[in-house]
């Protein structure tokens, strides 16, 4: 039901229409990389989909991360704008189911933008190296893996945004943590594991160091954790806001 | 009305706005990882560099490839927003004014806060390499006749990026679009600086510029000598069209 009611909200504001155009963006990286230098990849020793996900990943992840900061701010901001976050409070329903509506809402939207890149990654190892073959319960494991990544990103950015009244306070939030992530160093493990940080990490990475099961387990906790600060904060927030 | 008090009522909407905060934050950001790992400024992996230069193009290599054009985005989204709650805009075209001389006040504005910034983050390069010369004993301070010319060629070539940014705010209703497009649109700027046409890509010139720097302190990183000749009346026509653009786009959906 409330599910339901925030993806209508989002019919004119042209979130999902944005969503998808930063799918768009992030599938063009892998295949604007293999039609212009093929040679350097093909060339490369070791498994196609992960020679793919080192070159290409950083970037689409980037994009991802950019993507789901435009979306919180705006899903916050149709609320915020017209005092529509005021109107639902004196609506007999509570204002925590809100916050959940418009995160699942976000979590389906990189859901859907996820299945779209690894499936361009796909399509890309498939074309350009003869000898691969197409291993769905392989490619279903790094859709879980980076979107249970991304979770602790997606959780953050939507309490920011439901914090802050003015879009640009929460975007601008957003992209200083994004900023603030990119020159700290990547091979920490600590780091890595931080919200804005942990969408970088790919499967196959973390597989290598052996820290794939901890690093879900953590992106879980850290995203019941910010759940917990966001249900909290619901409950006090007319105290001082 | 002239122009200047214009600039001046722009400046006092932005009184309560506490984007000072958001445009101070990044600029100390970006010194943190260096002042606590400043022993690999030591180190600097085979390319020829003193570490008072490396100090400062590893610093500011963030701020010219990602911060300076997402904090003009997010003070785009500013600009626009203030007018937009409580149709501020509409009171604004009822008055006896040309509604391009509103649009040029605002891009001042807008450039006065990259300005602004360029400034902190100035100041804070003097603090951080003060405490890291401090710390290891070893003099990281550059003269302030290299570092002001530096950063004040990277602002200047910013200039076109934000006139293309404010048409990008002007023209697009939803902010979702303009945010992300302004957005989307500088993550490709680290593969577009190695290619022909990067001149052509407004959102690569900061960082070509830092990255000319970085030549002349390294030798063989890059480029020692900046191609004038495409880029310099590409980005004008650029800067030109995208001001005239949004001049004439200001306050369309409004005025319908």
């Amino acid at each position: 039901m409330i599910l339901l009611l925030e993806i209508k909200k989002l019919k004119r504001t042209g979130c999902l229409p944005a969503f998808l155009g930063g799918a768009v963006l992030a599938a063009a990286f892998p295949l604007l990389n293999m039609l212009v230098r093929s040679e350097t990849f093909t060339a490369l020793p070791g498994e196609p989909f992960r020679i793919l996900t080192d070159a290409n990943w950083q970037m689409m992840a980037m994009l991802n991360i950019l993507t789901i900061i435009c979306g919180a701010c705006m899903i916050y901001h149709t609320e915020y704008a017209n005092n529509g976050a005021q109107k639902m409070a004196v609506l007999p329903v509570r204002t925590y189911q809100i916050f959940w509506g418009k995160f699942a809402v976000t979590v389906l939207a990189l859901a859907g933008m996820l299945l779209f890149e690894i499936a361009a990654l796909e399509l890309c190892a498939m074309h350009w190296f003869p000898d691969y073959h197409l291993q769905l319960t392989a490619l279903a494991k790094n859709l879980c893996f980076s979107l249970i990544a991304a979770l602790p990103t997606i959780i953050l950015m939507m309490l920011i945004a439901s914090v802050c009244q003015n879009m640009w306070i929460s975007l601008g939030i957003g992209v200083i943590l994004v900023f603030t992530v990119s020159v700290f160093p990547k091979e920490n493990l600590f780091l890595s594991l931080c919200p804005f940080n942990s969408p970088y990490q790919t499967l196959a990475l973390a597989a290598q160091n052996g820290s794939e099961w901890i690093f879900t387990l953590i992106c879980a906790a850290e995203t019941i954790i910010f759940g917990i600060a966001a249900f909290i904060f619901d409950n006090v927030r007319r105290y001082f806001l | 009305m002239n122009f200047m008090s214009l600039i001046g009522v722009e400046l006092t909407k932005l009184r309560r706005s506490k984007i000072i905060l958001i445009l101070l934050a990044p600029v100390i950001m970006m010194w943190i990882p260096s002042i606590v790992n400043a022993e690999i400024h030591f180190d600097p992996q085979g390319i020829s560099i003193t570490p008072e230069y490396n100090f400062f193009i590893q610093g500011f290599m963030g701020m010219a490839w990602f911060m300076i054009p997402a904090s003009l985005v997010i003070c785009t989204v500013l600009l626009v927003q203030t007018e937009r709650s409580h149709k501020g805009l509409l009171k604004m075209l009822s008055l006896p004014l040309g509604s391009a001389k509103f649009c040029l006040a605002k891009f001042i504005i807008l450039l006065l806060l990259a300005a602004l910034q360029m400034v902190l983050s100035i100041g804070t390069y003097y603090l951080s390499s003060a405490i890291v010369s401090q710390l290891w004993n070893y003099n990281f301070i550059l003269e302030p006749l290299y570092v002001i010319p530096e950063v004040l060629k990277i602002y200047v070539s910013a200039i076109p990026l934000a006139a293309v940014l404010w048409m990008f705010a002007t023209l697009i209703q939803a902010p979702v679009f303009s945010v992300g497009l302004g957005l989307a649109s500088l993550v490709p700027s680290v593969l577009i600086i190695n290619t022909k046409f990067w001149f052509l890509y407004p959102m690569s010139y900061p960082f070509y510029l830092l990255m000319i720097a970085y030549g002349k302190a390294a030798k063989g990183i890059f480029e020692t000598e900046i191609a004038w000749l495409p880029w310099l009346p590409t980005a004008a026509l650029i800067t030109v069209t995208a001001l005239a653009v949004s001049c004439i786009r200001f306050g369309a959906s409004e005025r319908r």
